[in-house]
């Protein structure tokens, strides 16, 4: 196979990985709207993350926050360990980032073994309690700080050094986001054309038939949980250095879990394109009617999704595909 | 022909009960490699239910299953697959968000070779199955696209993409036009004959079809097997006039 071949045959990807960095070279450019950027590759890499589970199994998780969540936590634990124990910033932050893997494994692992066995709306409705069981464990039982939270500003200025505490708290995770932001894409993206993603679409579109047809639905399912909460957490843990405070209320908090569903929803759930579009989409609409109208952007999402569910059922990248459908090359990119 | 002396399938007096009612009792039966059979019986006979405890969607209330002289009673559906078991629904499911092309492959992604098989190479038997059904000029289309009697045949290219031992087919027949028929017969034939896969096709009602193309016949009435033998045999049975002819197709 030639250059030019290769490049058509993944031209969704290339498409995918040069907006995002375009999106990165534009912070650069204009420094104002720098946050608002990484805002939106936030949104956009958990909304990627979690399409990865949602949008090609099509099982709905109200407890997805909680990955997030646990990654966050992850993070901030570990900074305080470090910071207590001296330790220099590469083995804290590598710590971190394996705590917050760790973490998020191990409740996607039993939750995932538990509720993955249910069908569609009873594991939607088994995943509804968790993320706010987390919350009162966490406060109840006084783990990590229990409700007064954990702030690791100070831990982080012993770390880095004074200096270095805003390479610490917005260079290293603005990059770290970006860098998953592009992970994420390409995870994606070869789950999608693998033999795992030719399983979740056969479980996604019948699930009986799936298994009449060889496949071991319960495994892949769960393959696909586990990635999608490994890499929401791990923007979990990126995040919680750009906060440096974390409490158990926002960590968990369900209407986060229903805000993805909403931007998974709207891009387009199981395609490749559906996060960039859907997460910016949201994310930009989010931010400004914040300014606009606060407080009445979550009414507006709640009857954009009602429109999306009884109207758009596809998703913007899906109707377009639909749509297009019949030019083979449109077919091919817009996916 | 490449009919083995030993049965691939043995189904021993299996029992299902669905609460009071029996829908399948102590129905034994054997397939054996290659061959082709005919599983007649009016609509409610227990021919589907016979077919989900075979391919382990249901599990018997009592009696065993064996498969290559394994005893898979409790074995689930995907191991089965595995196995070398593929099924064609009564009513066609295929996936209908994924293409014409992708259904098949993931066929061939799953079944009995599935783990060899690369993904490239799964297209490639997707392309193939889909032009023995004439249906490779619809590859690109969504599945639910699909008419009909297309359905039919994609999920008979879906099957056959498992690279199956053992072929059910269930009422894969119905509803579709006279020349079809014909064309399905003898494609039916062609496969089991070269690849040497086993078939069972459950009938209803065409039954000019069966005497073209199966060597063994079983009758299935109110969950029970009433009548089995050479197409011959059974098709002259004066017993099949009495319980199924007798009282549904007595111009045949």
């Amino acid at each position: 196979m030639g250059l030019r071949e290769v490049l058509i045959k993944h031209l969704t990807l290339i498409i995918l990985i040069v907006i995002y960095v375009i999106l990165w070279l534009l912070r650069e450019v204009f420094p104002e709207y720098s946050q608002l950027i990484i805002t939106l590759l936030y949104y956009i890499t958990i909304a990627q993350a979690y399409n990865i589970f949602l949008g090609m199994t099509g099982y709905v998780d109200f407890g997805y926050v909680s990955y997030f969540g646990l990654g966050l936590y992850g993070m901030a634990v570990a900074i305080t360990l470090s910071s207590s124990s001296n330790m220099s910033e590469y083995i804290a932050i590598l710590l971190g980032i394996l705590l917050a893997l760790a973490l998020a494994n191990t409740v996607a692992g039993v939750v995932g073994a538990i509720a993955l066995r249910l069908r569609g709306a009873y594991f939607a409705i088994a995943t509804i309690g968790l993320s706010q069981a987390l919350r009162y464990l966490i406060e109840g039982a006084k783990i990590w700080g229990g409700a007064e939270g954990v702030i690791i500003a100070s831990d982080l200025r012993k770390i880095f050094g004074e200096e270095r505490f805003s390479y610490a708290t917005i260079t290293l995770p603005d990059t770290g986001i970006f860098i998953l932001t592009v992970i994420s894409g390409l995870v994606m993206y070869v789950v999608r054309n693998s033999r795992l993603g030719y399983g979740l679409l056969a479980i996604r579109e019948d699930e009986d038939v799936a298994r009449v047809m060889g496949i071991s639905t319960t495994l892949y399912k769960f393959i696909a949980f586990l990635i999608s909460a490994s890499l929401t957490s791990l923007v979990g843990s990126m995040w919680a250095l750009k906060i440096t405070a974390i409490y158990p209320p926002e960590s968990f908090n369900i209407a986060f879990s229903v805000e993805f569903i909403v931007i998974v929803m709207l891009g387009g759930a199981g395609t490749v394109l559906g996060p960039l579009l859907g997460g910016s989409l949201y994310a930009l609409s989010k931010y400004y009617l914040g300014t606009i109208l606060p407080g009445l952007q979550l009414t507006i999402f709640s009857v954009l999704l009602l429109v999306i569910v009884l109207v758009f059922r596809q998703g913007i990248v899906g109707e377009l595909r639909s749509l297009l459908y019949r030019y083979s090359f449109i077919r091919e990119v817009i996916r | 022909m490449m009919n083995s002396s030993k049965p691939i399938l043995r189904v021993q007096d299996v029992t299902k009960r669905f609460g009071g009612l029996v829908a399948l009792r102590k129905v034994s039966l054997d397939i054996f490699g290659g061959e082709k059979v005919a599983i007649i019986g009016p609509n409610g006979s227990g021919k589907t239910t016979l077919f989900n405890v075979i391919n382990g969607v249901y599990i018997p209330d009592e009696g065993r299953i064996f498969y290559e002289d394994n005893d898979i009673t409790h074995k689930p559906p995907n191991e089965r697959a595995r196995m070398g078991i593929a099924r064609a629904f009564q009513i066609p499911r295929p996936f209908p968000g994924a293409t014409v092309r992708e259904n098949v492959a993931i066929g061939a992604l799953f079944g009995r070779f599935g783990h060899k098989i690369s993904l490239e190479e799964a297209l490639r038997i997707a392309d193939e199955k889909l032009k023995l059904v004439g249906l490779y000029d619809k590859r690109d289309e969504l599945a639910a696209k699909l008419t009909g009697p297309e359905r039919k045949m994609l999920e008979f290219a879906r099957a056959l993409a498992m690279s199956p031992k053992l072929l059910l087919l269930d009422e894969i027949m119905a509803g579709m036009p006279p020349g079809k028929v014909d064309q399905i017969v003898d494609l039916i034939k062609e496969i089991s004959e070269k690849e040497g896969i086993a078939v069972a096709v459950m009938v209803e009602h065409v039954i000019r079809a069966v005497i073209r193309y199966a060597e063994r016949v079983y009758v299935l009435d109110r969950g029970e097997i009433v009548l089995s033998g050479s197409v011959d045999e059974v098709m002259r049975s004066p017993k099949l006039r009495e319980i199924y002819l007798g009282t549904r197709f007595r111009e045949v």
